[in-house]
């Protein structure tokens, strides 16, 4: 601990960037900011009982701050977000540029240096990296991987025959940020038409109007059915989204209205998307919400599915996957993809991650569901655990050699000491 | 260090009573014959399958025995005065083989006799045990009240735990007593197809006319009778009404009672099956139905059967006879296990528990605990010392005892140390005793012999207790996630050392608060003792971070290799998060000259509150990918000990304000008119 | 007050015009869609209108057509309409309802599926299960094939039965219709329990 000659205190604006360096240098600063981060990883852990785990996560940890009630009386708590960006300023400047670079202290410095790159990282996995799944039944092949839980609005021309070559998407970040009494109408200058939503809701379920519970239902009914906003479920990827469509034509011609609903997209990976047909002057646009998906730059083939119980019980002992990779330029490839052995190519990596449809028997055709993630830090915790810990085992090898020694001199009897 | 020397005596006082057996009930059994030894060991090396694994039926005799008296031993009376202890094995042989002596045992144990009276049976003591028969009388309306109990409580785990639906606490003892009764039926009548004597589970389940046909009939030999129906056919023949003639309803007489057989005899799965593919072994039940249904398996199914009825028939002929049918019996199915693959490791399972490593261990702490108080009583002399010492030896031969056991399960399953909730328990328990004999040995102060001995005494009282309140195998096998030797040897190991760390802190802290606290009274400070105390504190803490550090960071790591992403916000990962962000907090507090030494300790109750949390608590939010292993009653355990840590650390606070206060005095000018009292 | 306030710092919630359509050519896995004629489809709900309601009110307020060769039988506090059918009366099928919010669908299905021996589905395993219209809501199908053990209390299991039920899970109360019987017979009656199905309502009167 420093001892500080005793200041007078200096509140003119030239002391100012001096006073901003000591409290960002200061040990006091990471003592606080780590209580804190303590606390808000206990509140967002208990915060998942009753939020799930992906609102709690929004919530506590992807956050500056969030409001907490605790008996009634709230408090303003800093997220864990600006918490870890705090914690990264404190440790730049406190543990690596100020410090003294003396050989005694060389096992912290590195630590400090690995524990960085471990912020870092979750900083660029946060920011950067994607993570959506592909669900293929045996003989399928795709390229296109799903998001878990973003919806977007997409609009295409069809075929008589339901086929439609390109389309014209409201992109899932626009769509989420729609409040329920809010309205946009939306411009397209290459279609016949305007595009109005409104009435989103992040969980619904149509009802038709003959249902007795339809009387409760307010909003707008269309063709037979209302929708019924429901209560956000704690797991966000079972949440149906849904949403009034209206359609204006530029020539004049009345509108025409839908209710849209995430449920008419696809539960299982043969399905084909339903959507809201309508025709503009000639032409046949087929309108629905569907889940945002890109693709990644080969395809997937699944060969067959592998998928076995522990004997005589429910809980399964394995499932696998046996995958063909297709590349324009690569010969094909064979690999298999299981539970603790996905498959990284291309900078993705496929897990193995589950399995369905749910309640199939023994014998029955089954997919398999892989998560496709693509985070551009993936390996770098792995180097930070690396340099942390060879910093924290140089460092405490240091820290008991001294210990030892020093106990030892201490219990050894007095007459040993000259 | 002064530790006030009633504690020694409390610790020699609490033995005996531990000691002292209660009378055995009484048996309405005139009198009993022990099996001998050899039959027993022949029989308990048989092989069942139970919950996907291969193993000897000691273990589930063992479990059994625990889960209805919650107890490995079985005592008695007899009418004749003889007072017996059942071993469980011995005890599961009666259960199989002498069905009718076995519903004598007093093998339930009812803790409030509230239950038996709901049940219409007239009570024992306050808290007794009660045998099959004796319970017999309130059968119908025990089963009566445990559907009702039942649906109760699925409709309170229905309701996301709505307090209206809660078992209270009898309501809840009649559900598992219901429940134990009716696993006892299935044992008892597991190899009742084999039997004619007229022996049933229970009388009443069977209308007169087919009790009598029970015995004239062979039910191996009903099999090559049966008509040429499909299953779905026989079934439907016994819903029918029989008709007029004596053949009809002799025939849909014996259908029935095969049926009744083929239905108790579910649940122990003695038989491997006939296809080397195939992984499920099948019970006598599955085997009588899979004969009766498929023409093709009924030669091996009777085969197997057979083998069966032969061991009945000896047991009748004395037991040298039944002694040398269950010896081939069990070569046999051993030859075939093995054959699969299987069983090879029974003798060892049954090794692991014939050696009560960890019951023994527990006693060699309960040893050391009482020499070490005694050497609290002339603390610094050289009896002192010994008695310190030898304090120290009995706990590592008590760690050894641990540690073999360790080693034991983890060859018995090929895994690490580690794959479950009680895994745990034996690990962090080793681990703390190792982390205090290696201080003890560095620092030669006898605060490490405390930790040792203190943390093998809990650890090990709580494996025994866990182990018995589960009363469920606890060598499982695991989920598809977890199913790598790699990480669980790494990543598992590893932050259950920093848990051990975590908690050993905290007993230095106990040890340090403690002392300071007693100076508050006599005025003697051991300053020197103090300050070794705070810096042994410290390097516990950095090694607890490091462990947890690592154990963390490599967490992430798998998850990342295993399901896409390092860091995903469960609460497991969070536990082991807040372990790693307390230490740090204590090490920069430190370094910001926010806390000293009390300050250390203080944050040491806290970092043991995490890390119990962590270990414990977070397992039973009900959320994330971590909730295995649920335990009732976690929480009040939890908040007891919690509250046990919240006492001490208000006693630190009481020495931090003395301090204070006594360094303000020592720092300020005494003032004007006040006498200084430095 | 406060949500007065609130109201006045939120952008007033009219029309707004945002640009935002993006054009991107389809794939080759996502070129096809099903044309739908109705929203009934579109929204998985089966195209088979509802029976008119029928004339009699019933005690329970709930109005049904009976089955052929369906036997009515006084109901119970668990069960508002209980069946018997089959020849001696083995199969069975009855509609429950549970106030409140009729708690963990998942628990329901593994209740169901425990009592025909059958392993318990995962969470999203159940939330896939399909769905097929009750009182005009979806409700989640269950079918098990199984040995068949009715419940506690009872050691009676009854071999290769066969459960077919729907479960309604919502707010405000949960309703199950079940069928369970020896497997052929509850095929067999398949088409009735579909047609009892469609035909229950509230009656409202």
């Amino acid at each position: 601990m420093a001892k500080a000659p005793k200041q007078t205190k200096d509140w003119s604006p030239k002391s100012w960037p001096l006073r901003a360096y000591r409290l960002f240098t200061s040990f006091k600063l990471a003592t606080v900011v780590l209580v804190l981060m303590t606390v808000v990883t206990l509140l967002g852990t208990l915060g998942q009982v009753e939020h799930g785990l992906h609102a709690a996560k929004e919530k506590y940890f992807h956050s500056f701050y969030f409001v907490e009630t605790i008996k009634g009386i709230p408090l303003l708590l800093p997220g864990g977000l600006l918490l870890m960006l705090l914690l990264f300023v404190n440790m730049t400047l406190g543990a690596i540029v100020k410090v003294k670079k003396r050989w005694k202290g060389a096992g912290l410095l590195i630590s400090h240096f690995g524990m960085l790159m471990l912020l870092a990282g979750g900083f660029v996995t946060w920011a950067f990296s994607t993570d959506g799944y592909m669900a293929l039944y045996p003989g399928m092949t795709s390229n296109r991987v799903e998001s878990y839980r973003e919806w977007q609005l997409e609009i295409a021309p069809l075929s008589k025959e339901g086929v439609g070559e390109k389309a014209w998407i409201y992109p899932s970040e626009r769509l989420d940020t729609m409040r329920s009494d809010e309205q946009r109408v939306i411009h397209a200058e290459s279609l016949p038409f305007d595009v109005v939503i409104n009435g989103y809701s992040r969980n619904a379920t149509p009802v038709p109007t003959s249902a007795p519970i339809a009387a409760g239902v307010t909003g707008k009914e269309i063709d037979g059915f209302k929708l019924s906003p429901q209560k956000a479920s704690k797991e966000a990827e079972q949440n149906l989204p849904g949403c009034f469509l209206e359609i204006r034509p530029k020539d004049g011609s009345p509108p025409i209205e839908a209710i849209l609903w995430a449920g008419s997209y696809k539960f299982d990976p043969r399905e084909k998307p339903m959507p809201f047909t309508f025709t503009v002057g000639d032409q046949l646009y087929g309108a629905l919400l569907m889940k945002k998906s890109w693709t990644v730059p080969f395809e997937v083939r699944l060969d067959e599915f592998l998928f076995e119980r522990h004997p005589g019980v429910s809980t399964a002992r394995n499932y696998e996957s046996r995958v063909t990779r297709l590349e324009a330029s690569q010969p094909d490839k064979a690999l298999e993809i299981k539970m603790n052995e996905p498959m990284r190519y291309a900078g993705y990596t496929f897990f193995q991650e589950s399995f369905g449809p749910s309640g199939s028997q023994p014998g029955d055709e089954m997919f398999s569901q892989f998560a496709v993630a693509n985070n551009p830090a993936d390996q770098w915790p792995l180097w930070s655990l690396v340099v942390t810990g060879v910093g924290l085992g140089v460092h405490f090898l240091v820290m008991l050699v001294n210990f030892t020694v020093r106990s030892r001199q201490r219990t050894a009897p007095p007459s040993a000491k000259p | 260090m002064k530790i006030p020397a009633f504690l020694a005596l409390l610790a020699t006082a609490l033995l005996p009573a531990s000691l002292v057996a209660r009378d055995a009930p009484k048996s309405a059994l005139q009198n009993y014959v022990p099996w001998q030894d050899d039959t027993v060991h022949a029989f308990e090396n048989l092989l069942v399958q139970q919950d996907g694994r291969v193993k000897p039926v000691y273990t589930v005799a063992r479990f059994t025995l625990l889960q209805f008296l919650g107890k490995s031993n079985v005592s008695f009376q007899t009418q004749d005065g003889e007072n017996h202890r059942l071993h469980y094995a011995a005890w599961f042989l009666d259960v199989l083989f002498r069905g009718e002596i076995a519903k004598d045992l007093p093998v339930f144990v009812v803790d409030d006799s509230e239950v038996v009276v709901q049940i219409g049976v007239s009570p024992k003591s306050k808290r007794d045990r009660y045998s099959y028969n004796e319970l017999l009388p309130g059968r119908a309306k025990l089963a009566e009240l445990g559907a009702q109990y039942g649906e109760k409580q699925r409709q309170y785990e229905q309701s996301e735990k709505d307090p209206q639906y809660e078992l209270d606490r009898v309501e809840g003892m009649i559900l598992t007593l219901g429940r134990n009764i009716s696993s006892f039926e299935y044992l008892v009548g597991q190899f009742g197809f084999a039997r004619q004597d007229g022996f049933l589970v229970n009388a009443n389940i069977l209308p007169p006319e087919l009790l009598e046909l029970s015995k004239r009939l062979v039910t191996l030999e009903m099999l090559d009778k049966m008509p040429e129906m499909t299953l779905d056919q026989l079934v439907q023949t016994i819903r029918q009404q029989p008709g007029g003639t004596e053949e009809e309803r002799m025939f849909s007489g014996a259908l029935r009672l095969f049926f009744f057989h083929a239905n108790s005899a579910r649940g122990l799965n003695f038989f491997p099956p006939q296809d080397a593919d195939n992984e499920v072994w099948g019970s006598a039940g599955d085997l009588l139905l899979a004969a009766l249904e498929s023409k093709e398996q009924r030669p091996w199914a009777k085969e197997q059967l057979a083998g069966i009825q032969d061991l009945v028939d000896a047991q009748k002929e004395g037991e040298p006879a039944f002694l040398a049918a269950l010896q081939a019996y069990s070569q046999k199915q051993h030859e075939t296990a093995e054959a699969r693959g299987e069983g090879h490791r029974s003798k060892l399972e049954i090794q692991l528990y014939r050696g009560k490593w960890f019951s023994n261990s527990l006693v060699c702490f309960v040893l050391a605990f009482v020499v070490m108080a005694f050497s609290w009583l002339t603390p610094g002399s050289r009896t002192g010392r010994r008695l310190l010492l030898v304090a120290g030896i009995l706990a590592f031969v008590g760690l050894a005892l641990n540690v073999y056991g360790i080693t034991l399960r983890s060859i018995i399953r090929e895994r690490p140390p580690i794959t479950n909730l009680y895994d745990t328990v034996l690990f962090i328990t080793g681990t703390a005793v190792l982390l205090g004999l290696f201080i003890e040995y560095c620092t030669r102060l006898g605060v490490g012999t405390l930790v040792a001995v203190f943390s093998g005494l809990l650890g090990m009282f709580l494996a025994m207790k866990y182990e018995a309140k589960e009363a469920t195998d606890t060598i499982t096998q695991l989920v598809a996630v977890l199913d790598t030797n790699f990480w669980l040897a790494t990543h598992v190991t590893i932050i259950n050392i920093g848990y051990a760390a975590g908690l050993v802190a905290a007993i230095i802290a106990l040890v340090y608060l403690t002392s300071r606290f007693a100076a508050l009274f006599h005025g003697r400070e051991n300053a020197e003792f103090h300050r070794a105390l705070t810096r042994m504190n410290y390097g516990v803490i950095c090694f607890c971070l490091f462990f947890s550090l690592v154990g963390t960071v490599l967490g992430g790591i798998w998850a990342n290799y295993s399901w896409g992403r390092f860091w995903g916000w469960d609460p497991k990962e969070n536990g082991a998060l807040m372990i790693c962000l307390w230490t740090l907090v204590i090490l920069h507090g430190r370094m910001a000259g926010w806390i000293r030494d009390i300050g250390v300790h203080m944050n040491s109750l806290v970092l043991a509150i995490i890390v119990t949390f962590s270990w414990w608590g977070v397992n039973n939010l009900g959320v994330g990918l971590h909730s295995y292993g649920f335990t009732e009653g976690v929480w009040g355990a939890l908040y007891s000990s919690w509250a046990v840590l919240g006492l001490f650390m208000a006693m630190g606070a009481a020495v931090w304000r003395r301090e204070r206060k006594t360094r303000a005095e020592r720092k300020a000018p005494p003032a004007a008119g006040r006498p200084a009292t430095a | 007050m406060a949500a007065a306030l609130l109201s006045l710092l939120l952008p007033a919630c009219g029309e707004r015009d945002t640009p935002g359509l993006v054009e991107r050519p389809l794939s080759a896995s996502e070129q096809e869609f099903r044309l739908v004629d109705s929203s009934m489809e579109r929204f998985r709900y089966s195209t088979r209108p509802a029976a008119p309601a029928d004339e009699s009110s019933k005690p329970t307020g709930l109005v049904y057509d009976t089955p052929e060769g369906w036997t009515e039988k006084p109901g119970s506090p668990m069960r508002d309409v209980n069946f018997t059918f089959g020849e001696n009366g083995e199969g069975e099928c009855y509609v429950a309802r549970l106030p409140g919010s009729g708690g963990g669908l998942a628990a329901n299905v593994n209740r169901w599926r425990a009592q025909m021996g059958a392993a318990p589905l995962s969470d999203e395993e159940v939330a896939a299960l399909p769905t097929r219209p009750l009182f005009g809501q979806p409700a989640r199908f269950v079918a098990v094939d199984g040995p068949f053990s009715p419940g506690m209390g009872s050691n009676e299991t009854f071999p290769d039965y066969r459960l077919v039920g729907l479960i309604l899970s919502a707010d405000a109360g949960a309703v199950f219709v079940k069928m369970t019987g020896p497997k052929p017979l509850v095929e067999e009656n398949g088409a009735a329990f579909d047609q009892f199905v469609s035909s229950l309502d509230v009656n409202l009167n």
